[in-house]
């Protein structure tokens, strides 16, 4: 697949300076404008007044592929994007724990939840589901950072965290899912300790293609719920 | 606990505070600018004859606080040729300024964060029409996650106003196409309410319409009955259409209300000179409602942008023939009051607006084939400051003066936005404040 402005993308995005540890400032954020230090999408927030529809009523057509890509689990295990989502369809976001951004990784990390629950509570998506939440910031988020990660979110259905062994594995990842981050920097080139990234969390299918992106404004847990069981009713064998 | 902090977080989403941005108008689903702009992106159309002729994304200088650019042009990035160059929007990360032409239906993807003074053009798309299964014209470029939603105007069969829209993923591969439904075929602009998963599209006229000269086409009384008269409200999720709105006279641009609870939008028609409010009912179904006229209609002014304040108070309706923006309080939106009238131009055709409201910016062309001509043909774009009761120009370009062309859409731009910085000026303004 030619992905012709991957690699613009990730040049631009991750610095080389970025790919040694680099010591946050965060204790400089004190008064800073909220309004400066994350996205501002709408008027207020999203409070969805609507029921989505059916499952298996609509389309999701295919979006995009992704390859496979190296992982570490939260037990600092080596594994991969494919092996943690093989035959499944999965939900994958990309958060970092320091994320303080209401609209972006605590939102996706809330709907990951909600989903987690809805799917335990559901023998029908037994072993059919996997949610997947992968850390775009290897350098603070080890594998024991994922594993506190879980722990708070003490899964009931088939949850997995993840990180990367650092940049040159993150890099081709976050540019596969087009999903670009970058540090949030003072003037003289300092790092805040947060990123400047666009909440998306991704749908795929049980072949590893995006079949739906959400967004701020979108990331609706019963929507994505109904787009979870519409792939799954795809993939139904014949009788069911 | 667990609950509680998730709770809590879903809450702090629906209440986050309201931030000084910009573009009221555009996706919902795309970081907004806070602050002031540095630039103003202009799609511009090449004019034969005036500097190299062809289309072009003219970069304005926009900002006060920078003397050697403010008011000035920056740059300009020429595309080659002329393809009656229109609308254009930003991805939803807002790194890509999407582009197009109505006449051969081409779309240009321009990288604006690598550089934001001097973008470049880093992807042509000229399967429009094949990849579509024949829509003509792609129109508006609507940032929705992971894609570019584009609506067509026309079709490749007949030239006619029978179209549909498509979706291109961020890489330019084309998604998918859908037709509009056989109860109201023509398309333009289209625009997302994700709170309601509604979107409503509307209806203007195919190619051998748009693209005739205009004394031409409004002497022929034929070519005048295939206009749209409709919108559609479309479940948006599902993409399919569950009603259709009879709104007479070519509905064109769309805007919904930006405040909680306010389940409305707002459209003109062009031809008949009227703003129509887009009203979710009761039970859940939309009702369309002519609430105001447009100057005097019999005069046939043809209103075309329009730009609702993000406090949703102000309606800025800017219409061709007289020049002129109308400034509608929409407080009350089923009964809109004229505020403020002022000509800005020869000729007016697209607004901008920042989120604060406080800064409002006008270009002049509407179609190659439509603007005036001789000494009426003025092509421009004015900055404007605007208090709540007037405006106060701020500056203006000549483009015929500066040979650059036909000023359409405009989008605004920031340095730091795209430098992924914060300045220490903002932090302390923000600790001085406190």
């Amino acid at each position: 697949m030619t992905r012709p402005l991957a690699p613009l993308l990730v040049l631009l995005l991750v610095p080389a300076a970025a790919a040694r540890a680099e010591a946050p400032a965060p204790g400089r954020l004190r008064g800073v404008d909220p309004a400066e230090l994350a996205p501002t999408y709408a008027v207020g927030g999203f409070v969805p007044a609507f029921e989505p529809p059916a499952p298996g009523t609509y389309a999701l057509p295919v979006v995009d592929e992704v390859a496979d890509h190296p992982l570490l689990d939260a037990d600092g295990a080596r594994t991969s994007l494919y092996a943690e989502t093989a035959g499944r369809v999965a939900v994958v976001a990309f958060v970092y724990a320091s994320c303080g951004e209401v609209a972006g990784c605590p939102l996706g990390l809330a709907t990951l939840h909600r989903l987690d629950r809805d799917a335990a509570a559901d023998p029908a998506l037994a072993g059919r589901v996997t949610l997947l939440t992968i850390s775009f910031d290897p350098e603070r988020d080890t594998p024991a950072r994922m594993a506190e990660m879980r722990a708070t979110h003490a899964p009931r259905a088939r949850w997995r965290f993840a990180t990367t062994g650092g940049e040159s594995e993150l890099a081709p990842l976050l540019a596969d899912f087009d999903q670009p981050v970058a540090k949030l920097r003072f003037e003289d080139g300092a790092w805040t300790g947060l990123y400047r990234h666009v909440l998306k969390v991704f749908l795929l299918d049980a072949r590893h293609r995006v079949r739906n992106v959400y967004g701020a404004g979108f990331l609706h847990a019963p929507l994505v719920m109904n787009d979870v069981r519409t792939l799954l009713a795809e993939s139904a064998p014949p009788g069911r | 606990m667990i609950r509680s902090l998730v709770r809590a977080a879903a809450l702090l989403a629906a209440l986050r505070a309201v931030a000084p941005a910009d573009e009221t108008c555009m996706s919902p689903y795309m970081p907004k600018l806070t602050g002031q702009e540095d630039f103003v992106y202009v799609w511009t159309l090449g004019v034969d004859g005036l500097g190299d002729g062809a289309d072009k994304l003219v970069i304005l200088g926009a900002n006060p606080g920078d003397p050697a650019t403010y008011g000035k042009v920056i740059s300009s990035v020429p595309v080659g040729g002329r393809h009656e160059a229109h609308h254009g929007g930003f991805s939803d990360d807002r790194r890509y300024f999407w582009a197009g032409g109505l006449d051969d239906s081409k779309i240009w993807i321009f990288d604006v964060a690598a550089d934001p003074r001097q973008p470049k053009l880093v992807r042509t798309i000229d399967t429009f029409v094949k990849d579509t299964g024949g829509v003509v014209g792609p129109h508006t470029f609507f940032a929705i996650p992971g894609r570019m939603l584009v609506t067509g105007l026309s079709n490749d069969a007949d030239e006619g106003g029978r179209t549909g829209f498509a979706e291109y993923n961020n890489e330019g591969k084309h998604v998918r196409t859908v037709w509009m439904p056989k109860d109201a075929e023509y398309g333009y602009d289209a625009r997302v309410q994700p709170r309601l998963n509604r979107m409503l599209t509307s209806s203007f006229t195919g190619h051998r319409n748009y693209m005739r000269k205009l004394p031409e086409l409004l002497g022929d009384a034929e070519a005048m009955k295939h206009f749209g008269s409709t919108m559609v409200v479309w479940d948006f999720h599902a993409r399919k259409p569950i009603q259709t709105l009879q709104v007479p006279g070519a509905p064109l641009e769309i805007r919904w209300a930006l405040q909680p609870r306010h389940d409305w939008a707002f459209t003109s028609t062009a031809l008949t000179s009227k703003l129509w409010l887009v009203e979710q009912q009761a039970d859940g179904t939309f009702r369309a409602t002519a609430v105001a006229d447009v100057g005097d209609p019999a005069k046939v002014p043809l209103p075309v942008d329009i730009s609702l304040s993000a406090d949703d108070r102000f309606l800025f309706v800017d219409s061709f023939f007289d020049g002129t923006v109308r400034v509608y309080d929409v407080s009350n939106p089923r009964a809109p009051k004229v505020v403020h009238t002022q000509q800005i131009g020869k000729q007016l055709n697209m607004v901008s607006q920042t989120w604060d409201g406080k800064r409002v910016y006008f270009s002049s062309s509407l179609l190659a084939n439509w603007d005036k001509t001789g000494a009426d043909d003025e092509q421009f774009v004015k900055a404007y400051g605007w208090d709540g009761t007037k405006l106060t120009p701020l500056w203006r370009i000549d483009f015929v003066a500066e040979k650059l062309g036909r000023p359409h859409i405009m989008r605004f731009g920031q340095e730091r936005f795209y430098k992924n910085q914060i300045y220490a000026a903002a932090a302390q303004k923000a600790v001085a404040a406190r």
